[in-house]
């Protein structure tokens, strides 16, 4: 099966404290971390570090779909950061869509996890984000079809590094149980590339 | 997961380091690292870096931070962005203002204050750094003597690099202020907080040294040393 060809610049922002432009094939995103900063006062938590998601889209205001990515990038993030040793601050994560090829989210996923890599913070482990799909042939394929009518259903899971247990996951279309644990498997088999992308990725720098 | 114990191996969050050396059942540990309660006498990462081991039983992991996270006893370069009553507020680059209080100053009396204003430059040390609480800043030592710290002239010029060229440029043995002060002669106050404030003859050399420590956060000591020669 082909592989989704994965890419990535980390550093390429001088404003925030971490920052990466990382695309999964034809899906880009630039993500950005500012953290620990002084968080406002009504969000302000004083046992652990409030994490604030934004996603700008293309082009226009974000929108429902938009908060929808923003509200799983804060859960995941909230549940990767060690939160506890940075109470009454905040960590902001910003990213940017810049193509969307149908797996943005788990390519916005990614990107954060490589911006928070890099900006150094304190993370209990690393996260990745895989989306495969179910196309009309019923097989499930990891590089997006062509034709958007060709696409019954699409799963995104996002694992973490240590135990390769779930973070998080979304699943649009119709589907049969079989067909999602095989996905299920199928993108815990891909998230270890995934890892050695990272790995990689921050060993060279 | 577990990595070997072994100088300048790249480390990622979640890894776990068996087989921890320690003295009198005591290992230092630096940034980066958490104790690891579930299998007993191991090391949790929490940071992507360079894993770094420093016999007896000091372990951290080295990473080229851009946000500062303050520490006690570390010497910091701050602007003064608020002044109430007796206290100042600093903003050194971390979460939070730090704050100083006006009688933390060499001679400074409750009738007698030092002359500082909003936007001023100040090089003090941190008494106090603890993430529950605000960090504090004072300008004497405990002999109430100032030392080198105080407030910076404001002729000078105050920019940020990233944490680990402050390392790098703090390290005694650093050539690189020593090879540039071989061309011209210049003042400098590197804070461990990222915040550096230079002063110069004229504003051509300030800029000189800005240039001269951008270089240096993308190229080797060598390279700097080097132009330093060139330019002589």
């Amino acid at each position: 099966m082909d592989e989704v060809k994965l890419r990535c610049e980390l550093g390429v922002l001088t404003r925030p404290d971490g920052s990466v432009l990382f695309s999964e094939g034809e899906t880009t995103v630039v993500a950005g971390i500012y953290g620990p900063v002084e968080s406002k006062i009504n969000k302000t938590l004083v046992e652990k570090a409030c994490v604030e998601a934004y996603f700008r889209p293309k082009s226009g205001l974000p929108g429902v779909k938009d908060r929808l990515n923003e509200s799983m990038i804060r859960n995941v993030c909230e549940a990767v950061i060690a939160v506890a040793l940075f109470p009454r601050t905040a960590v902001v994560v910003v990213v940017q869509e810049m193509q969307n090829n149908g797996q943005l989210i788990s390519c916005a996923l990614n990107a954060t996890c490589l911006a928070l890599l890099n900006s150094g913070i304190d993370m209990k482990c690393m996260y990745a984000a895989v989306t495969c799909f179910l196309d009309r042939s019923d097989s499930i394929v990891l590089i997006p079809p062509a034709d958007e009518r060709e696409i019954k259903g699409s799963f995104m899971f996002v694992f973490d590094s240590v135990e390769k247990t779930i973070l998080a996951s979304h699943t649009e279309g119709s589907f049969s149980i079989d067909q999602y644990k095989d996905a299920l498997s199928l993108c815990r088999e891909e998230s270890t590339n995934i890892f050695n992308f990272f790995k990689k990725a921050l060993t060279i720098k | 997961m577990v990595e070997d114990v072994n100088e300048n191996t790249t480390v990622f969050p979640g890894e776990v380091i068996k087989d921890v050396k320690a003295v009198k059942g005591v290992t230092i540990l630096g940034p980066g690292l958490k104790r690891n309660e579930d299998p007993p006498n191991t090391l949790r990462i929490t940071r992507a870096g360079k894993l770094q081991f420093k016999p007896p039983n000091i372990y951290w992991v080295s990473h080229n931070h851009k946000r500062y996270i303050p520490k006690r006893g570390d010497l910091v370069v701050g602007i003064i962005v608020k002044k109430a009553g007796d206290s100042l507020r600093i903003d050194i680059g971390s979460g939070e203002y730090a704050s100083l209080s006006m009688l933390a100053f060499e001679g400074a009396t409750k009738k007698q204050k030092p002359d500082v204003q909003v936007g001023d430059v100040i090089y003090g040390k941190l008494l106090n750094a603890h993430r529950e609480m605000e960090p504090e800043l004072v300008c004497v030592d405990s002999y109430f003597k100032a030392g080198k710290m105080g407030p910076l002239s404001n002729d000078g010029f105050v920019f940020t690099v990233s944490l680990g060229l402050v390392h790098r440029l703090l390290d005694p043995e650093n050539p690189i202020l020593t090879a540039l002060g071989k061309v011209f002669p210049y003042e400098i106050a590197v804070g461990m907080n990222g915040k550096v404030w230079v002063n110069g003859r004229n504003t051509k050399e300030v800029l000189t040294v800005l240039r001269c420590l951008e270089t240096a956060e993308l190229h080797d000591d060598k390279v700097i040393v080097e132009l330093c020669r060139q330019s002589k």
